[in-house]
């Protein structure tokens, strides 16, 4: 029962059916859109189809259990596949050195009364044939080639396994956070023990105004308790990511950021810049948050859509803001550069509107792993396509030569070649 | 702008050329004669040279390599495709291959007259050296899968063919046939690799990760499976013949989902492709 087990599981059918099941489910939830709620999904389809969604981890298919559970019983097939053919190859291999057990082996194309034999091998673009005797003491030319394609199934085997090794060590054990700020402004790396520090930030801006280049120039400080207070500075750019410390460090976007100035009773109170999308607690009244929706450079409003940008240009700035007192919105509404915001004794205004930069940090240490499988897969597949065994021998007759060939995934094309090249070496019949 | 110009006129001189080429092959095909063939063959070369001259004059133009947009990416499909079915038409002596090839170059070469052929700067994220490496390589699988479909297409219309001597001697028996469409689609999972790998490594500068389960990465991936899959039942279980062709369509029928339709259907990251 358990060979039978093992069998299945190693079985070129059991991989055909997981590799279906693999695209039936890449595909059906390339149609879903991923990481939603079920109040979204329930908009969108059904209150049914949404609970169904949920029920299989239709949600985040490609990190459900079962899409996890179709992966490991491919990366068993392949292993199994690997380890039960590696001696299979090996023995084929010695058997294609040895004349006497390739003269065994069936052959895909034959022609008799060949009278020049080296010819043909030239013809086939084989080696030069060795020399031995067959069992009944005939002359027997034999020459193999390309034995090393036997290894390309095998060897893309590998490299997928390598592959699915590495995204899936990755997965588990990435490292990776986003920091975001504007020149001057330092941000905690999660709980790294690494501090970046936005030393300046450009966008590049080509005649038509089409953004050609993100750039952020960091320096990166280890103050963790063990850390020595080193630092290292890179300038990062799209495309064009640093390694400091051991992470990566990637410009990944980019948005807007402006000052707000908070008064009360008319004396200053708060200064502080924040990105849009973020909160700015008042300082005495804590229950008092205001909210930075969102920044229009070149603001207008559009009729029946809302507020707009004409351009990436601060031709007409504006502030899209909300007010929350103990968590309910109080006030919602756009502020212009010359516009004050009261609420009770406070005064709220907006200025310096600037680009923040927003930075992925990763580390990911089987990156490289996952490269290799993709590599060693390329190869493989190489080997197993372009890299075709072939063997020819030929033996002597009364009249003339009989020669046969084999050519692994030649099939009728080689049988073709093989009759043409014997047909011009002096073939007198098929 | 010269330059574009130039490209223009010659992106319509190339799809007369591929029509006329069309037309002969279909002329010979339907006539029997095999001196349409020649012409057909001749003028698909012709095309091709220019259509590499039009590419070239884009890329000058553009003043990057002409692989960033829809138009720029089915024109050099067709480029692809052209390329890899005249490959097949020579080595294998098979004239016929071209009169059902040739209309699938010219669908996808319509397609591209279709596009905006606007010369756009390119995004941050484009800017990249790996560009050239990641889109020509699917170019010549996409071109690899395009002729194992049409070579599909004759395996399966062959089987519905009443004893004919022209026939019989333009196109390959059906072991034959399978055979060249084994080879068309080997070409194309090798380049498509290639094409998934490079494009690997480029996300993983762009965008910090080297899979993110985009739906042009997933259906490249499904493309990808597919014709594993084919490969896997033809060649362990001697499924060739034609449950493999029907594979084979089914294959290019990803393939064109995953350029025209992903693009229509599922945006994503890979938008601007």
């Amino acid at each position: 029962m358990g060979k039978k087990i093992w069998k299945f599981l190693s079985s070129m059918q059991f991989a055909v059916a997981l590799l279906v099941i693999l695209a039936a489910a890449c595909s059906l939830s390339s149609f879903i859109t991923q990481g939603q709620t079920y109040e979204w999904y329930a908009a969108q389809y059904s209150e049914r189809t949404a609970a169904l969604i949920l029920a299989l981890h239709l949600d985040d298919a490609y990190h459900s259990w079962w899409f996890a559970a179709i992966s490991a019983f491919l990366c068993l097939n392949l292993l199994l596949c690997n380890v039960i053919r590696a001696p299979q190859i090996l023995r084929r291999m010695r058997e294609e050195k040895d004349p006497a057990s390739a003269l065994r082996i069936p052959e895909t194309a034959m022609a008799e009364g060949v009278r020049d034999p080296e010819a043909l091998f030239r013809k086939l673009h084989m080696p030069s044939p060795a020399e031995s005797t067959d069992e009944n003491g005939h002359r027997v030319l034999y020459s193999v080639k390309n034995s090393i394609g036997l290894w390309g199934a095998w060897v893309c085997h590998l490299g997928i396994l390598l592959l699915i090794a590495g995204f899936a060590l990755g997965q588990i054990t990435l490292e990776n956070y986003v920091v975001y700020g504007v020149p001057g402004q330092s941000r905690k790396v999660g709980d790294t023990g690494y501090v970046v520090t936005i030393d300046d930030f450009r966008i590049g801006l080509r005649e038509d105004d089409t953004v050609e280049q993100y750039t952020a120039d960091i320096t990166v400080r280890d103050v963790s308790l063990n850390g020595n207070g080193d630092a290292a500075s890179a300038s990062i750019s799209v495309n064009n990511p640093a390694k400091l410390f051991g992470m990566t460090y990637y410009q990944n976007s980019t948005g807007w950021a402006a000052k707000i100035h908070v008064d009360e009773n008319g004396e200053a109170l708060q200064d502080e810049v924040i990105c849009a999308g973020e909160y700015l607690a008042v300082a005495d009244k804590p229950d008092l948050v205001i909210y930075f929706n969102a920044f229009y450079p070149d603001y207008m409003m559009v009729p029946g859509q809302g507020p707009a940008t004409l351009s990436g240009q601060l031709n007409n700035p504006a502030y899209l803001y909300s007010v929350y007192y103990r968590g309910e919105i109080i006030g919602m509404n756009i502020l212009m550069p010359d516009e004050e915001l009261t609420i009770d004794e406070y005064t709220v205004t907006f200025s310096e509107p600037q680009n923040y930069t927003l930075i992925q940090v990763k580390r990911d240490r089987f990156t490289p792993l996952a490269l290799l499988g993709g590599l060693v897969t390329m190869l493989g597949l190489f080997l197993a396509f372009y890299i075709r065994p072939s063997r020819v021998y030929a033996v002597e007759g009364e009249n003339g030569w009989t020669v046969k060939g084999y050519c692994r995934k030649g099939g009728v094309i080689f049988r073709e070649e093989f009759n043409a090249a014997a047909k011009a070496c002096g073939k007198e019949e098929e | 702008m010269g330059m574009l110009k130039v490209e223009n006129t010659l992106f319509t001189i190339v799809m007369l050329l591929y029509f006329a080429s069309m037309i002969l092959y279909f002329v010979f095909v339907a006539v029997r004669n095999d001196k349409a063939a020649k012409i057909a063959v001749y003028l698909q070369a012709a095309g091709l040279v220019l259509h590499t001259v039009a590419l070239i004059c884009r890329g000058i133009g553009a003043g990057r390599l002409p692989l960033t947009n829809q138009y720029e990416f089915a024109t050099s499909f067709a480029w692809g495709m052209c390329l890899v079915s005249l490959i097949f038409v020579l080595r294998y002596k098979f004239p016929v291959l071209g009169a059902f090839s040739a209309p699938v170059t010219f669908l996808i070469i319509g397609y591209a007259a279709m596009q905006s052929k606007e010369v756009h700067e390119l995004m941050p994220a484009l800017r990249s050296s790996w560009l050239g490496f990641h889109v020509s390589t699917a170019i010549i699988a996409y071109g690899a899968f395009g002729v194992s479909f049409v070579l599909s297409v004759i395996f399966l219309l062959r089987d519905r063919m009443r004893a004919h001597g022209f026939l019989d001697e333009h196109i390959p028996d059906k072991e034959k046939l399978d055979m060249i469409s084994y080879r068309s689609v080997s070409l194309g999972l090798l380049f498509l690799t290639f094409t998934i790998v490079t494009g690997a490594i480029w996300a993983e500068r762009a965008w910090g990760s080297y899979w993110s389960w985009d739906p042009k990465e997933t259906w490249s991936l499904v493309t990808w499976i597919v014709y594993v899959v084919y490969l896997h039942l033809r060649i362990r279980r001697g499924w060739n013949g034609r449950a493999a062709a029907i594979f084979a369509v089914a294959g290019f029928i990803c393939v064109i989902f995953t350029y025209i339709g992903v693009n229509t259907f599922l945006p994503g990251i890979h938008s601007y492709a």
